[in-house]
């Protein structure tokens, strides 16, 4: 009967109140994120509208997780979708592998790809959790597009792009505060953070406005 | 690896390399010695198989040969005794550092969208030897992004850093001069002559050989990057060479082959056909699933119902008219193991021996396996004499002819052609003897007389044949590549003339026959008469008791009397192994006439053919990297077969097939793998007996020559009978007679399921000398009668100055005029008469 000792311990516990909360839904403000957030990702435009993904592959080269899959395609020359010869004509990020790492974001030379703040979604399907082109693509107001399992509030959806990468080109230091990142559509040329000094000073997040 | 191309390597020398006494040989180029010895030098401009010429510098290094240390270029230095070579030291690196520096003023920053992006010589050597950062901030050299050389080429002048690989090999290698270097200095710029494409059937290794993504190929642009690619080492398939390839694939679909040096064969050479015919391999229209004929279409099976069906078939017409009653077509796509598995289940449970992989455009498999043989090498072997009495080797096996081309401008080597028109050998031959059709033994008989004869024979001037013999008899082996120029006319005066050159002493025979495994095919018994191993019905018998459950009694027929047999209605059954007769067999009325006559066919193929489309059951094979194995080529050399794909759909290997099959017929083959039946190989057929042993041991990339003993003895040699030669043919003046040879490009399976190559078949025509064609009245291109024996079609006539006088020739398998619609199998030679659409004849 010593099964019955188990029984007990589930029986008790129906009782207790649950560990687990649901998220922040309906519960008011979200916690505000860390400044270096890595959530989901973006294809950027250009301020022309043209992709700045050239469909080069080198995220998927560089994944750990081996979760980007890209094929890269001919320009078509009367209308071009990116600068170039070549651009990206499949591209997909699988979240149920990603670890956002960042390293597809250190890695792109265009800064085409980069990671929002929105970490904020949970799917029910496989299918959802792999990222199509289409989903990743910014708008034509370069706004990421807000799909239906996400969670996100406006103004979320404002930092994303090339300037939020950690280092500075070849990672020195004499390079901080300069722009080192192309005008993409919406947001023009962001200015860079403020140097490391001054928000050390100011002991503020620093973001750039 | 020893540099092919410079004069003789010979003698020991010692030099000084970074601090280490080493070995090297005289005339050694000091980066090949460097490189023997694992030290790598940086280079662009040099490559082992080619001519030294130092464009790049990269490749200099701090050399001291007793003068004190200088800078020199290792590609163009040859080993001297006592030479000092300092390949780390500053000097050597600030010198590295500043030529990379140089290339890279020009060379646009291009690299995540180059094809050559993460394999390419230049980035992987500035990241080693190169400077962090350039100093140049002034705008770079700008030309237009990449132009089509050819179809299948594109160059991208921005990237090139005038290396001089690409237009060397055009011109040395490949013999086709049709891309140079055009204007001076900063200007100076790789490019074809205006209008004029890089039509070169090796095109593809320029980009293969390109240091930097100057030359890319159409068909792998933007397909894929170096990262996602997981190869295999395997053998070509696409004709008898046997070129060593790397198979890459990425996401399950071949994407590129790239060709690996095999000293033996192909020294890192491919055709473009072979190259670009990956294509097909993934083609939309692959079978994928079996196909049963019911109710008159043929519709989608279960495997289990197909191979019940086609079991049902065989066992019906063995029951109702015995073993003879079924022909077995075909087996020269296969793989040395299926070959086998078919030839066990034709021959040792369904007991006929109507089985041919040829389809009456080879050699009787008895004069193949009947003369001695000779590898590639000892063909191109220095100092020899060449007979090339076959097929335009340009044509049909294109890395035999780079190969047999380097022997005669590099290595002294003699060539003597036996022809019907011209090929892309005369021009470098020692003497090319353009004959009359069907006049191939006269010449031969010429060539081995007496000398000073005096006398013009088989349409040969007796000053061409002076010039021949003296070759001869200038001292060296001789060494034939033997095949069929012209599948028009009978193959017995191949035979004689084979048989009368085999009188010379000294002679082997290098047999040019085109698909890709006959040789394994005929040699593991696909083929009447013989059995695995290389030997007759009643030789093999006793070998085979235990492991065939029969052995056919007397020989079969061969295609063109199995042909014949069922157009009279003699054949039930007929089992297309990977043939399409209608397509192949010289005589296309008769293949009609003969898929016609059968009751049924069953095929096992890769595609729906135009024959597999009449079957009752259809059977999807697994094609090339789909499947593993081994593979003949043309010298007998037995080399691995890799997979690296899945098979379309449920598309099985033919060796499953037969297994299946002969499991269906109550016969269980005894074979679960491949392996299974290599072993099995190994101990029933004579010839490759140690063959699964001397595999494992041998390198992969050479493979191993059978029979592995050595030269076969004469004995072990397979008797065949010599046709003595009839009087010579009556000549009219009205007639011109056809000779029908390949092009590289036809509308075969590979090219015509490969979109980058769709466009190159040249089309039928039929061409004439000027002389003949003035006579017709006629324009270029416009339609001509041509009355064949059997019928009377149109078709465009062109001039083509390699047809001579009196001779007619037509290519095979191209739209427009069909060769095959022309020829009669029965008769010795196809007569042709042409005439002008208004009335005037080619004679009259």
């Amino acid at each position: 009967m010593g099964y019955l000792r188990g029984f007990a311990v589930t029986f008790r516990q129906i009782f207790q109140r649950p560990v687990t909360t649901p998220y922040l839904i309906g519960k008011g403000p979200k916690a505000p994120k860390p400044e270096r957030l890595h959530g989901r990702h973006v294809l950027n435009r250009y301020e022309d509208g043209m992709e700045k993904c050239i469909g080069c592959e080198l995220c998927a080269g560089v994944c750990p997780a081996r979760c980007i899959y890209v094929r890269g395609a001919d320009n078509p020359p009367t209308d071009p979708v990116s600068p170039g010869e070549r651009y990206g004509y499949v591209y997909e990020i699988n979240y149920l592998r990603c670890i956002h790492c960042d390293l597809c974001v250190e890695a792109c030379p265009t800064e085409a790809i980069t990671e929002t703040k929105l970490f904020e979604f949970s799917f029910t399907s496989r299918a959802d959790a792999i990222y199509t082109k289409d989903e990743l693509l910014v708008d034509e107001a370069g706004m990421p597009k807000h799909l239906p399992w996400e969670d996100w509030r406006p103004g979320e959806e404002e930092f994303t792009s090339g300037w939020v990468r950690a280092t500075a080109p070849a990672g020195d230091a004499s390079y901080e505060g300069r722009v080192g990142w192309s005008g993409e559509l919406g947001f023009g040329v962001r200015a860079p953070e403020g140097d490391q000094e001054s928000r050390d000073a100011s002991g503020s997040a620093g973001r750039a406005s | 690896m020893a540099d092919e191309t410079s004069t003789q390597v010979t003698g020991e020398l010692t030099i000084t390399l970074n601090g280490t006494q080493v070995d090297a040989r005289k005339g050694e180029l000091l980066i090949a010695a460097a490189e023997r010895h694992g030290v790598y030098i940086p280079h662009f401009c040099y490559h082992p198989r080619m001519r030294p010429v130092g464009m790049c510098r990269m490749c200099i290094v701090e050399v001291d040969t007793g003068r004190g240390p200088t800078l020199q270029p290792s590609c163009m230095l040859e080993c001297a005794e006592g030479m000092v070579v300092d390949t780390e030291s500053d000097v050597t690196s600030k010198a590295q550092d500043g030529i990379l520096e140089f290339l890279l003023i020009n060379h646009p920053l291009d690299c995540p969208v180059c094809d050559k992006g993460g394999e390419c010589p230049l980035q992987d050597q500035t990241m080693a030897y190169g400077p962090g950062e350039s100093r140049f901030v002034e705008s770079k050299r700008h030309h237009e992004k990449p132009i089509p050389i050819s179809d299948l080429v594109l160059l991208d002048r921005e990237r090139c850093i005038l290396c001089d690989r690409c237009t060397r090999f055009a011109k040395e290698v490949a013999g086709d001069p049709l891309i140079h270097f055009i204007n001076r200095g900063n200007h100076t710029e790789v490019n074809t002559f205006p209008d004029e494409p890089f039509a070169s059937y090796f095109s593809g290794n320029t980009v293969q050989i390109c240091p930097v993504g100057a030359l890319t190929a159409t068909p792998y642009r933007f397909k894929a990057r170096p990262w996602d690619l997981e190869q295999v080492e395997s053998t070509c398939q696409t004709c008898s060479v046997g070129c060593r390839v790397a198979v890459q694939s990425s996401r399950n679909e071949v994407l590129r082959y790239v060709g690996v040096d095999s000293d033996p064969v192909n020294w890192g050479w491919l055709c473009d056909k072979g190259r670009f015919a990956f294509e097909s391999v993934n083609g939309d229209e692959r079978l994928g699933e079996p196909l049963v004929r019911t109710g008159g279409e043929l519709r989608p099976a279960r495997w289990s119902e197909a191979i019940a069906s086609a079991a049902e078939v065989l066992q019906s017409t063995l029951t109702a008219h015995g073993p003879e009653a079924i022909g077995v077509i075909g087996g020269a796509r296969l793989t040395n193991e299926a070959a086998y598995a078919w030839a066990k289940l034709a021959k040792g449970v369904l007991g006929t021996d109507n089985v041919d992989a040829q389809l009456g455009d080879g050699l009787p498999a008895e004069v193949v396996l009947g003369l001695p043989s000779a590898t590639i090498d000892e063909v191109c072997a220095p100092g020899g004499t060449v007979i090339v009495l076959g097929p335009d080797t340009k044509e049909e096996l294109p890395v035999l002819f780079l190969r047999l081309r380097h022997a005669v401008l590099n290595d002294g080597v003699r060539l003597i052609e036996i022809a019907p028109t011209a090929t892309g050998l005369s021009a470098i031959a020692t003497a090319s003897l353009i004959h009359h059709p069907g006049e191939t033994a006269e010449v031969a008989r010429a060539l081995v007389g007496q000398p000073g004869l005096g006398t013009d024979a088989g349409g040969v001037n007796s000053a061409a044949l002076e010039v021949a013999r003296a070759a001869i008899a200038a001292g060296g082996p001789v060494r034939v590549v033997l095949g069929r120029a012209s599948v028009a006319e009978s193959v017995s005066w191949t035979v004689e003339a084979a048989s009368i050159l085999s009188s010379i002493p000294d002679t082997s025979f290098l047999m040019a026959l085109r698909r890709g495994n006959v040789r394994g095919a005929i040699d593991l018994g696909l083929s009447p008469g013989l059995l695995p191993g290389r030997v007759t019905l009643d030789g093999g018998r006793a070998n085979l008791s235990g492991l065939w459950p029969t052995v056919p009694a007397t020989p079969g027929m061969d295609t063109t009397a199995m042909l014949t047999a069922a157009a009279e209605g003699h054949l039930r059954t007929l089992v297309l192994v990977g043939a399409d007769p209608l397509a192949d067999f010289p005589d296309r009325d008769l293949a009609r006439r003969a898929l016609a006559g059968v009751e049924t066919i069953i095929a096992t193929d890769t595609y729906l053919t135009g024959s597999s489309s009449l079957a009752g059951v259809v059977l999807p094979a697994a094609g090339f990297a789909e499947v593993s194995g081994t593979t003949t080529n043309l010298e007998g050399r037995v080399s691995v077969l890799s997979q690296r794909v899945t098979p379309p759909g449920t598309a099985r290997s033919d060796w499953a097939i037969a297994s299946d099959l002969a499991r269906a017929l109550g016969v269980d083959l005894g074979f679960a793998s491949v392996e299974d039946i290599l072993t099995e190989i190994s101990s029933a057929a004579p010839s490759h007996a140690g063959l699964a042993d001397a595999l494992a041991s041998s390198s992969d990339t050479d493979g191993v020559v059978v029979p592995l003993s050595g030269p076969t003895p004469a004995d072990a040699l397979l008797s065949f009978t010599v046709p003595t030669s009839d009087a010579l043919l009556p000549r009219h003046s009205y007639s011109l007679r056809l000779v029908v040879g390949r092009k590289l490009y036809d509308e075969g399976t590979a090219v015509h399921h490969s979109p980058a190559m769709t466009n190159l078949p040249v089309g039928g025509a039929l061409r004439l000398n000027r002389y003949d064609f003035d006579r017709l009245g006629v324009a270029e291109g416009d339609l001509v009668r041509v009355i064949a024996p059997a019928l009377t079609i149109e078709a465009p006539v062109v001039v083509d100055p390699a047809v001579p006088r009196g001779s007619a020739g037509a290519w095979f398998n191209q739209d427009g005029l069909c060769a095959a619609d022309l020829i009669d199998i029965t008769a010795p030679l196809t007569v042709l008469q042409v005439e002008s659409l208004n009335g005037q004849g080619a004679g009259s």
